[in-house]
């Protein structure tokens, strides 16, 4: 079914997710704090030049720079020093006893309820596993748990050394006026435009309305080719995080008939991928073998690959 | 012989409008655009046209190295080219720093920006550090409604001071080309405005949009054969504060008042109210009071007195920051607004001050000083 993404009534966008894995590895005094989680104890670290105890606990003291690597466990109660409501969430500066800088977290309550001066408390989550969230949040009231006054501590014999982290983003891209029929030619009648510069002439694909080289408008849109040529390739045996189809296969740069930029494609065909480097060849013709009509969607996956085309 | 560069001049600046949600432009439209119109007028071509410093962020756009997509819409083929991740207005920093140094004579800036692509509060997350801040919660709103919160109650203020403010850059924005607005609030409608992050209501907090800005910069013997009034960047200077939003101190904008400690010893300014036109960033009404008092414009705690009509100083005839927050490009249009106004026919000042600031928090600052 063909999608118009240049209609007038309704701005076509592109919908996508990112999502990125991390392994994140805390370091020195991070490590050691979420640790510390784990055991229920909340650690600062202690800038002796400064006379500051700052919580969480950090390697170098951000005022003067100085390494910092004492130790202090603190308590668990505290004042809150700011906070503000947001989507239904208290979020607080929370100044614990014993320390001169605030930890920021969430007050479980009402923002209503809430008032810079009052005292809160540690809550902690039933089953801590060395995140900041072990603190499931602050409560208002006195301390049930923790040290009465800050404790300088040993360095702890256990560190949080990596934790997996994945990030989600996503995005709703505008296809804007050249991506648009670009792509409504390639739903709606399965081909392929390009546009065209005024001043080098060249037809670029994607069209666009400037020419990357002259800087100069394009001027009109071209129809090319689905036929090419090779212009480079490289067989892919490694797997990698956004890969759209499994190794291995053959990722080409194709120079299309009637265009003069390279489009980025696979090529396969009748032919075994491991004699791929001696079958194919630079400045070999290449022809579009498009997806059945029912399973086209108006992307360039529309096309399933490439096929050297054997004179 | 390389000559000795003493002066750099913006000698003209374009942008598009800033508008809620361009959803039928790409990034590339919006970029060439503002690019294209950049150079009207000016005889220059982008043959002549030194180096592109271009800044957006990759997070925003969605894409690694988004400049690389984006570089044929601003003329940067083959030419010297950087990516500053940062607010605009640090490109601008570079591009008078690569004059100054003598091997360019022509330099343009681009900034810009698309949040409609976006979500912008898991954008301002992914600044905030991911062991202690991600994980509560921390994002530009919270950052802001806790900072607020501090400066009045450093100052003994009531809420209700932030909404005239938050009226009168409405009101400036309406009344503003290059800024989409449908229905300015007054301050009746900004009091009864919804708690966003308390004790900041809707119309205190900045409102995203999307939009690019060009600024052509050139060197002193150049600009005056481009325009008969070249805008001399006269002083700049920035700075950043701790990472840790609990490491900085509360209810000011420290490194907001050192970046202009840098650029107003470069220009010699001792009296900043003589600055009598004032064109600064904000996330929030509150943060636009703290970064005034931090540039010297008022005493703190009364940077609201400056939106009266006694004002020594105009602060934000555009509208400012507030209606219009191009996220990475709000400090350059800053630049672009207060170069129109300098070099306007009905012009009321010969001097301005140009604040941009980056990070969670308003973390980074960064200050020009211009003069026509
Ligand atoms: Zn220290
Ligand atoms: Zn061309």
């Amino acid at each position: 079914m063909s999608q118009l993404f240049t209609s007038p009534d309704v701005p076509q966008v592109l919908t996508t997710t990112l999502s990125i894995p991390y392994t994140l590895t805390p370091g020195g005094a991070a490590g050691q704090f979420l640790a510390g989680l784990a055991e229920r104890r909340i650690l600062g670290s202690r800038c002796e030049p400064c006379a500051r105890t700052v919580v969480p606990a950090q390697d170098v003291c951000g005022r003067c720079g100085e390494q910092t690597p004492d130790l202090v466990e603190l308590p668990h109660g505290g004042t809150v020093t700011s906070w503000t409501a947001h989507q239904g969430r208290v979020v607080a500066k929370i100044r614990l006893d014993g320390a001169d800088a605030d930890l920021l977290h969430v007050v479980a309550a009402e923002p209503g309820a809430v008032e810079v001066g009052d005292r809160v408390a540690a809550d902690w989550a039933a089953e801590p596993t060395g995140w900041i969230t072990d603190l499931a949040a602050f409560t208002p009231g006195r301390a049930r748990s923790g040290p009465a006054e800050a404790t300088p501590v040993a360095r702890a014999e256990t560190s949080v050394e990596m934790v997996p982290y994945r990030l989600d983003l996503t995005y709703h891209h505008a296809y804007g006026p050249y991506y648009g029929r670009m792509f409504d030619e390639l739903g709606s009648f399965s081909r392929l435009m390009g546009s065209r510069c005024s001043s080098c002439h060249r037809v670029l694909l994607p069209a666009r309305a400037i020419c990357d080289v002259c800087f100069a408008r394009t001027d009109q849109f071209d129809e090319v080719s689905d036929t090419g040529v090779l212009q480079a390739f490289s067989v892919i045996h490694m797997e990698f995080v956004g890969q759209t189809r499994k190794p291995p296969y053959v990722y080409a740069e194709i120079v299309l008939d009637g265009s003069s930029t390279r489009l980025i494609h696979t090529v396969a065909g009748d032919f075994d991928l491991a004699d791929a480097a001696s079958t194919l060849s630079i400045g070999m013709k290449v022809k579009a073998v498009w997806k059945p009509e029912s399973e086209r969607v108006g992307t360039l996956e529309d096309i399933a690959y490439f096929e050297p085309v054997i004179p | 012989m390389q000559r000795r560069i003493s002066r750099v001049a913006i000698v003209s600046v374009a942008q598009t409008r800033l508008r809620p949600s361009w959803d039928r432009l790409q990034h590339v439209d919006l970029i060439g655009s503002a690019v294209t119109d950049v150079l009207k007028g000016t005889g220059v071509t982008m043959r002549d046209i030194d180096f592109v410093i271009d800044c957006g962020s990759d997070v925003l756009d969605g894409r690694s190295i988004s400049n690389c997509g984006f570089l044929g819409a601003m003329g940067g083929h083959h030419k010297e080219e950087s990516r500053v991740e940062e607010d605009g207005l640090w490109g601008a920093v570079y591009g008078v720093t690569k004059i100054l140094a003598g091997p360019a004579s022509i330099g343009l800036v681009v900034a810009y920006s698309k949040p409609s692509e976006s979500d912008v509060s898991a954008y301002y997350s992914t600044l905030a550090d991911p062991f202690y801040q991600r994980p509560v919660g921390l994002n530009h709103r919270v950052a802001s409604g806790l900072a607020a919160r501090e400066y009045l109650r450093a100052h003994g203020l009531d809420p209700e001071v932030l909404d005239a403010p938050a009226a009168a850059a409405w009101r400036n924005a309406a009344a503003n080309p290059y800024v989409e607005v449908a229905d300015a609030p007054d301050a009746a409608t900004v009091a009864s405005g919804g708690l966003v992050a308390d004790p900041l209501r809707e119309h205190h907090v900045s409102r995203n949009v999307d939009g690019a800005v060009a600024v052509l910069l050139a060197a002193e013997h150049i600009a005056e054969r481009i325009t008969p009034a070249p805008v001399w960047v006269t002083g700049m200077g920035s700075a950043m504060d701790s990472q840790m939003l609990t490491d900085r101190r509360p209810g000011e904008l420290e490194a907001a008042a050192a970046a202009a400690g840098t650029a107003y010893r470069r220009a010699g300014v001792t009296d900043p109210a003589s600055l009598a036109l004032a064109e600064v960033s904000a996330t929030s009404v509150a943060e636009e009071l703290m970064v005034l008092e931090a540039l010297g414009l008022a005493p703190r705690g009364h940077g609201a007195s400056l939106y009266g009509d006694d004002s020594p100083v105009a602060v934000n005839p555009s509208g400012g920051a507030i209606p219009a927050d191009p996220v990475m490009a709000t400090g350059l249009v800053r630049l672009a607004e207060a170069t129109r106004r300098l070099t306007a026919a009905n012009a009321t000042t010969s001097r301005a001050v140009v604040h941009g600031a980056g990070g969670i928090g308003m973390q980074n600052h960064c200050v020009f000083t211009l003069e026509v």
